[in-house]
């Protein structure tokens, strides 16, 4: 049973990525995307973690790619092709995408597919992540709020009128 | 998800889903009817009087004559995700109601029929299909997923109103989307839990006793930690279903009829359908969070069938009045207007979330919950 559901959700989640890569318009992929991400919920929730399952959906199928689908739909993209690509642009695009593909092959073949997991139950519920999060790891976890405060201040800054402009 | 396959488990699960999906999806034919009714009393006309007593079968007809009606594609739409976009959002409203709990929990008694035994005797039956350690985040992380339905619909119609109310929608739903589970997590803390079964334990058959001699049913309203993020949720409740005061992915006077301009017979019927279920939802969950679930005041529900359908029926009826609430709130309050919206959403309920969130820690500090 487990077997069936993760290799049907795997085969989603695969084949909706291959949609976001492939296909030209931008708004289908960008829902395709939203499929993928739910495809791989559902590994979590077949993990044990429905806590991550829930953020997942949450963080990015809800919030971010809500963003990423607004900004298409006000740019208007639906009805643009794509510029034709130069050749070097074509040559470096391949070498580098070929060039990822066989690290990450490598480096699954290395360490995932033959070696044996460690037995442990897997904790990841809210108590458990909040614990390791606010002892453990709490100065990335502070530094990411700064990250992200720099980013917003940057992105006001960036949008946002001066006080010179406002004024005249 | 190791153990056993469990025949009665799956039974009992399925009979669990038939009992929730049957009510949720009565609940559009009776709300519209509800709705009309309500709407004819507000504004002293007799509303729907026709079809069967004081109207009642007016839905019916409405159900026919969407079946029956012609179900047009515009020309220029993006064929797929136009028929798919109703699905996609029913679907949010029809799955989010499964980690809610809809009744006290009782004890299974041996049943025999024809001389066979039915049931082992002491089996636990819980009235909540999914009880889910993430239980309130689901529900979240689900109806995020709802407003793709209406962005879906917006822009795969290729009209320019249709497009402006999937714009709207989605850029209300992500404002009042944080505001909605920041005042849930006060109720969170109070309860130290996620799961909703634990949020409703923590307030059924508890008391607040005043002075030694007035008894209050310790539900989360009746708190004063409370009252402000029961505010900020009930309002956010109403710009995440996308009702008067605060409906501009629909709004008839700006946009036609908004995301769903272009859509006809039954897949406008599934829109429909899809906004009266997050309403029930979303009633669902006020009252688990803070009118106390299923509980009834001063009655403690024994753990047999007699006490789950007696605070099945409470949880039934506290729904009804919040979704009467709804209706009502929609025939009395005009729309407001698009920036005051997006500014209160931002400048006002998130601060106040936010706050009701000190001021719980605070009240948990001082062991006054």
């Amino acid at each position: 049973m487990e077997f069936a559901i993760f290799f049907l959700f795997a085969a989603i989640a695969v084949i909706f990525a291959l949609v976001v890569v492939l296909h030209r318009n931008p708004v289908v992929g960008a829902l395709s995307l939203v499929a993928s991400f739910f495809a791989l919920a559902v590994m979590y929730v077949l993990l044990e973690a429905p806590f991550l399952a829930a953020l997942q959906v949450i963080v990015y199928a809800g919030a971010i790619m809500v963003l990423f689908l607004f900004v298409i739909m006000l740019l208007n993209l639906q009805h643009m092709a794509e510029p034709p690509t130069r050749p070097i642009q074509q040559f470096l695009g391949y070498t580098a995408s070929a060039a990822f593909g066989i690290g990450l092959i490598y480096f699954l073949i290395k360490y995932a597919i033959f070696t044996k997991l460690p037995d442990t139950p897997f904790h990841a519920d809210a108590r458990t992540i909040g614990i390791r999060l606010f002892e453990a790891y709490v100065f990335p976890f502070e530094m990411v709020s700064i990250l992200l405060l720099a980013a917003i201040v940057g992105a006001l800054f960036l949008s946002g009128k001066s006080a010179k402009e406002a004024r005249s | 998800m190791a153990t056993a396959f469990d025949t009665t488990d799956v039974v009992l699960s399925i009979l669990k889903i038939a009992i929730i999906l049957g009510i949720w999806l009565n609940v559009t034919p009776i709300m519209v009817w509800v709705e009309r009714r309500g709407s004819a009393l507000i504004q002293d006309r007799p509303g729907p009087n026709r079809v069967g007593p004081f109207g009642l079968l007016q839905s019916f007809a409405d159900a026919l004559k969407f079946i029956l009606k012609e179900d047009i594609v515009p020309a220029q739409a993006h064929k797929w995700l136009y028929n798919l976009a109703p699905t996609i959002g029913l679907l949010p409203a029809l799955t989010t109601i499964a980690v809610v709990p809809w009744g006290r929990g009782f004890e299974i008694p041996e049943m025999t029929l024809f001389g066979r035994k039915l049931f082992e005797g002491g089996r636990w039956f819980e009235p909540v299909v999914a009880d889910v350690s993430a239980g309130i985040l689901v529900i979240f992380a689900l109806a995020s997923l709802s407003v793709y339905g209406i962005t879906m619909a917006g822009w795969s119609s290729s009209n320019k109103y249709s497009l402006f109310g999937a714009i709207r929608a989605s850029a209300q739903m992500i404002s009042y989307e944080l505001a909605l589970t920041l005042a849930a997590v006060s109720v969170l803390l109070a309860a130290g839990s996620l799961r909703l079964t634990d949020v409703v334990n923590q307030q059924a058959n508890h008391y607040f006793v005043l002075f030694d001699v007035i008894k209050l049913p310790a539900w989360n309203i009746v708190s004063p930690a409370m009252w402000l993020s029961f505010l900020v949720f009930s309002v956010s409740a109403f710009a995440e279903t996308n009702r008067l005061p605060f409906d501009f992915a629909e709004a008839e006077a700006e946009l036609v009829a908004g995301y769903h301009t272009e859509y006809s017979s039954m897949k406008f019927a599934l829109f429909f359908m899809a906004e009266y279920m997050a309403m029930a939802t979303m009633s669902a969950l006020i009252t688990t969070l803070y009118l106390g679930g299923w509980d009834i005041p001063w009655y403690n529900e024994p753990a047999t069938f007699l006490g789950f359908l007696l605070s099945f029926l409470a949880f039934l009826a506290k729904m009804s009045l919040l979704l009467f609430v709804f209706v009502w709130v929609r025939w009395t309050i005009p729309r407001l207007k698009y920036d005051i919206l997006m500014r209160i959403g931002w400048k006002v309920f998130l601060p106040l979330a936010f706050l009701n969130i000190v001021i719980v820690a605070a009240f948990i500090a001082a062991r006054w919950i």
